[in-house]
């Protein structure tokens, strides 16, 4: 992907496709520096004036399909609609000078040659500007500005993601200069995925694993790995523990390039949200769409699903809650789901209910790892 | 028009003798002199203005309730000619007459042999204390005085009727001093009358305040005028609107009138009252766009007084609306409606604010300046994190800084935030301006909020649990 991005021939969906550049840690004070001499040339000029920050917009209304082609590969990226952060309006200055603060946070953090989580950052700018930055939600948008403005990576602005990801079962890690993991070994907990993109890149990875499998929820992911559920199928564990963040997600597409013979498959509740959570590792996001795109992975869907209804008892069976409904609204509206999924959020949104992983344990505590041992030699996956 | 009392009689008659005064091209006199032998009051108003058609003098109506016969008897001697007359002309009017024709009398002319003059006198009795008519009339000449009317130059003489026949004089002359000749326009002389107004304290001290306003600076003048189309429904109107701000350190002199404004009204080219356009036109105007709230309006009889929610307790604002006909003489039929007149106080408030950068910033703008400070150092900061020497000097020049090495943050961001600050209260001065350039193109404008329908594919916190805060 990164590839035909750099190719001088290129589809005309992928001239809409804007894009955040990973820059090395020099480049983006460049790009900053311009920022400020343009914002000074204009502000000096004869016709003075403050101008507006154009930001690439993070709206469905932006965003576009690739469809895969040469590869089983679809994702969503952002096109070239902009909206603007202005000083002049009244109820958006203070949106329009956070971008200024973390911009001038990240500058100073680069020159020094660091790197901060998202959680320090937040603490630093409440020290230093309490008045703007009052939630680390807060914090995390404005970075979002301050990445559709500068398009560059959140990780090339000198911002490590949270460290939220684990890996477990069959496969070997190696940092540089480091002993090798062996995830199988590392009993429930796992292997904790750094939030530092260039250490994940780093990682050198063998595997004998026949199959990865995503998993959900926490709690899911440690019962898989307490069974060692890797040694009766030989596969790899992942999760993120709910959302996937992008360091979870760039491992899993380092190892589905590295390893491009093992189906990636998701374990997710059945409802929406499990929903809104495969599709992100399989598609990327809108929210973060300039970066997200790059590690779309060609993920199944293992399970639940519609037809694994029949396992589970009637009582755990929840009604769906508003924001489930929301979500699946929004779902039903993306152009990227196939008639497939789409057919199973139908089924969803009629019912009006939902079922969590953990309504399998009505058969008896083993027989999750039953259950997708199944799954998995049937390939019954979509 | 109904009098109600000698007071307004009087008035009314100086009024008259001023507009003939201004008629007529060339310096006028006008003199009004009270002869008391009390408990008579004697009062001549004469002047040297052009001739009096006496249809001035027969529409004066004198009711029962208005002034009573004890005070008044209701008689006028009149003499008058115009330049062209050979004679002048000698007439009784009796006022409480019942039948019109009765009511004028004509006395023998007096020849003018060739003589080539103009001019009117009036004459009449009434049984009042010289004190209560004399603070009206004096009242009267004060305000005169802000309309510099220039042709007009009027004396005030009170004879006291006594054995040593004591004579005093008060004499209202324009300013000698002033730039003003001619063929200043009426608004450049409203303006100068304003002004002098205020730097005596409202005419309550005889030579301007030279502590309170030491330097040029301290009182800032602008005017607006408005003017509507004549045509044969309507005469044309004009309105015109001065407006002073003054800026008192501390009150030096008594204390200001704080939060209150008296807006004083001219009609014609007298002092008037005020009406309820122009009260509609006060409370209708859109005062946040210029910094202030007002709280109320309210007619003073002789002026309209508004009261502003806290102004800055140094800054005083004063106001004067003159409509007038462009034609005279006329029949002033139509009062000048409130668009007319709200147009000409804009017109001067949009003055003031373009001539003086800072002064009635509107509230939005004072409000995204008080963001400056914080923005600059921003910016500051990035200027001077960078290690890159030929982007900081880039920056220096681009801010008119020296290109030492040795300049420090603070003067960096203070150099941003002038600029910033002076951007902003230019851009406030034309509040239709259509949207500043971005440094880049931007194509799409839409809000930030999200729509329900992106909640899926946002990620909080890009890249965290929807469901939980992240660690």
């Amino acid at each position: 992907m990164d590839d035909l991005s750099k190719s001088d021939m290129k589809f005309f969906s992928d001239q809409q496709h804007c894009f955040a550049d990973i820059l090395l840690p020099h480049e983006v004070p460049a790009r900053i520096q311009v920022v400020v001499l343009n914002f000074l040339k204009i502000l000096s000029s004869p016709d003075p004036a403050i101008s507006d920050l154009p930001l690439i917009n993070r709206k469905s209304s932006n965003s576009r399909v690739s469809e895969g082609i040469l590869t089983d590969v679809s994702w969503i990226f952002l096109s070239h609609s902009f909206c603007s952060r202005s000083l002049m309006k009244a109820n958006a200055t203070k949106a329009f000078i956070r971008v200024w603060k973390v911009m001038e946070m990240c500058f100073e953090i680069l020159i020094q040659d660091k790197r901060v989580t998202q959680r320090e950052l937040f603490y630093k700018l409440l020290c230093d500007s309490p008045h703007y930055f009052s939630s680390q939600l807060q914090v995390n948008r404005t970075i979002q500005d301050v990445v559709a403005l500068l398009r560059c990576s959140r990780y090339s602005l000198g911002i490590m993601a949270s460290r939220k990801g684990l890996v477990a079962g069959r496969i070997l890690l190696q940092e540089p200069n480091q002993e090798a993991v062996d995830c199988s070994a590392c009993g429930s907990s796992g292997y904790a995925i750094s939030g530092d993109l260039n250490l994940l890149e780093s990682l050198s990875m063998k595997t004998d694993a026949r199959y990865i499998v995503v998993v959900e929820k926490h709690a899911i992911f440690q019962r898989l790995a307490e069974d060692n559920v890797f040694n009766q199928i030989p596969s790899i564990l992942l999760t993120a523990k709910g959302y996937p963040d992008i360091a979870t997600r760039f491992l899993l597409h380092r190892m589905s390039r590295a390893f491009p013979d093992l189906p990636i498959l998701a374990l997710v509740d059945w409802n929406p949200a499990g929903l809104a959570i495969l599709s992100t590792y399989k598609f990327g996001s809108i929210g973060m769409g300039l970066e997200a795109y790059r590690y779309a992975c060609n993920v199944k869907w293992l399970g639940l699903r519609g037809d694994d209804l029949q396992l589970i008892p009637q009582q755990s069976l929840a009604p769906l809650k508003p924001r489930d409904l929301q979500i699946a609204r929004s779902l039903i509206s993306s152009t990227i789901l196939r008639d497939n999924y789409r057919q199973e959020l139908a089924v969803m949104m009629q019912s009006g209910q939902g079922a969590e992983i953990e309504a399998l344990y009505f058969n008896g505590y083993d027989y999750l790892v039953k259950y997708l041992a199944k799954k998995i030699v049937q390939a019954n996956y979509i | 028009m109904d009098i109600s009392s000698v007071q307004k009689l009087c008035i009314h008659l100086i009024s008259s003798a001023v507009q003939r005064c201004r008629l007529s091209e060339g310096l006028c006199r006008l003199s009004v002199v009270l002869k008391s032998s009390p408990p008579i009051i004697r009062v001549s108003i004469s002047d040297t203005g052009t001739g009096s058609c006496l249809e001035e003098f027969q529409d004066l109506k004198c009711n029962r309730e208005g002034i009573g016969t004890e005070k008044w008897d209701g008689l006028l001697s009149i003499k008058t000619t115009s330049i062209s007359d050979n004679k002048i002309y000698h007439y009784h009017l009796n006022l409480r007459g019942s039948v019109s024709a009765r009511r004028l009398t004509r006395l023998p002319s007096i020849p003018k042999n060739d003589a080539k003059f103009s001019g009117t006198e009036v004459c009449l009795s009434i049984f009042e204390t010289i004190d209560a008519l004399l603070k009206d009339i004096k009242h009267y000449f004060q305000k005169m005085l802000i309309l510099k009317i220039p042709s007009v130059a009027a004396e005030l003489v009170i004879e006291r009727g006594d054995a040593s026949g004591l004579r005093c004089e008060n004499v209202f002359l324009p300013n000698e001093c002033s730039p003003l000749n001619f063929s200043s326009s009426n608004v450049e002389r409203l303006k100068s009358g304003l002004e002098e107004y205020v730097l005596k304290h409202r005419n309550s001290l005889n030579n301007k305040c030279d502590s309170c306003f030491c330097s040029r600076e301290k009182l800032k003048i602008s005017s607006g005028v408005a003017s509507s189309m004549e045509s044969h429904r309507s005469p044309g109107l004009i309105v015109e609107a001065v407006i002073a701000i003054s800026e008192l350190s501390e009150s030096l002199c008594f204390r200001s009138s704080g939060n209150k404004t008296e807006v004083l009204h001219f009609k014609d080219f007298s002092p008037g009252s005020v009406s309820i356009a122009s009260l509609n036109a006060l409370t209708s105007i859109d005062w946040r766009s210029y910094g202030l709230t007002l709280v109320s309006a309210v007619d003073q009889v002789d002026h309209a007084l508004i009261e502003w929610e806290s102004l800055p307790p140094y800054l005083h604002i004063d106001m004067v609306i003159h409509c007038y006909h462009k034609q005279y003489p006329g029949k002033y039929k139509y009062q000048p409606d409130r668009h007319l007149i709200k147009k000409g106080v804009k017109l001067a408030l949009d003055d003031l604010k373009e001539k003086h950068t800072g002064l009635l910033l509107s509230a939005h703008a004072v409000k995204i300046c008080s963001y400056a400070p914080d923005l600059a150092s921003s910016i500051a900061g990035i200027i001077l994190s960078s290690n890159d020497l030929k982007f900081r000097s880039k920056c220096s020049t681009l801010l008119e800084l020296s290109q030492s090495q040795a300049i420090g943050k603070q003067t960096v961001e203070d150099r941003i935030k002038e600029k910033i600050i002076s951007v902003i209260e230019t851009n406030d001065r034309k509040p239709e301006k259509i949207k500043e350039a971005a440094p880049f193109l931007f194509v799409d404008d839409r809000p930030q909020d999200l729509d329900p329908a992106d909640l899926y594919l946002e990620e909080h916190a890009g890249g965290d649990n929807v469901f939980s805060f992240p660690d």
